[in-house]
């Protein structure tokens, strides 16, 4: 009996520890290694498209007097959420004010993926440039406790896409 | 009578190539309040230790933007315009958990 005790309180011990440094473990390593993985695919993608110069305008109209055959409305989304540990680093550096760089990174790195997936979307169903590209922002936030928090954000990219 | 959408022309352009625009029948307006889906949530949750992109947030709102869109087509529909211009997306937070969706264009007559 006097052996058994001492290992049930490691179990124990090692049961908290799983439970609260655990997640801080997941998060840590996502930060570092998961995120930086998925942007480099994202980069390969957008390499991928940038050889033939980028179809994406905010203008009202294309360049030139080519006449447009066709013509649909296209949206591309994409909802990201910053890591636990972008939300803390975020968090002391709303203490001091300044730029909130992790979040920054995020907001850019969506809107950059909704920007390559309009891309991809409109390729692949045969038009030849998006006008009138539009981008939309919200906060998707989620209720604990009385609390607001946010869990994510939505870049929504939307425009006009045509065929000579 | 249910107003048919299927032929309805809409861009978020000013204008439609092509065509000419004849009347304007005013401002409509289509939007959907959804909630987030439980299970879908605590997967959020999870994935929000993570980080990056949330695909079941993705797709909900994907799924809602369209009914809000068909909506506001069958609203066109029901004033008898046949295209809607200058299409714009809004969205807006309302409440913990839940999102409206929101798109509005101008009803137009074109030919």
């Amino acid at each position: 009996m006097a052996e058994e005790e001492p290992v049930i309180g490691l179990i124990i011990v090692a049961m908290v520890l799983l439970l609260t440094i655990g997640p801080w473990l997941i998060s840590i390593i996502a930060t570092f290694v998961y995120q930086p993985g998925q942007k480099k695919k994202l980069l390969a993608r957008e390499t991928a498209f940038a050889a033939k110069g980028d179809t994406l305008t905010t203008l009202k109209k294309p360049f030139g007097d080519r006449e447009i055959k066709e013509f649909s409305m296209v949206s591309a989304n994409v909802v990201m959420s910053p890591s636990w540990v972008q939300m803390w680093i975020g968090s002391i550096i709303t203490l001091f004010g300044g730029e909130i760089n992790v979040f920054t990174k995020i907001v850019d790195w969506a809107r950059r993926e909704a920007k390559q997936r309009l891309r991809e979307q409109v390729a692949e169903a045969g038009y030849d440039a998006v006008v009138n590209v539009r981008f939309e922002t919200t906060v998707m936030s989620r209720t604990r406790g009385g609390k607001d928090r946010t869990s994510g954000v939505e870049i929504l990219a939307y425009g006009t896409a045509i065929k000579y | 009578m249910q107003p048919n959408i299927n032929n309805m022309i809409f861009s978020n352009t000013e204008t439609i190539p092509g065509m000419s625009i004849t009347q304007s029948l005013g401002v409509v307006t289509g939007s959907t309040v959804r909630a987030k889906n439980v299970f879908k949530d605590i997967g959020a949750a999870f994935k929000n230790i993570a980080g990056g992109e949330i695909v079941a947030y993705t797709e909900l709102l994907q799924e809602s933007r369209n009914e809000a869109l068909f909506r506001m087509l069958n609203d066109a529909a029901a004033r008898g315009a046949n295209a809607v211009v200058n299409v714009r997306f809004a969205t807006s937070s309302v409440a913990g958990g839940a999102a409206e969706l929101l798109a509005y264009g101008t009803a137009v007559v074109a030919q």
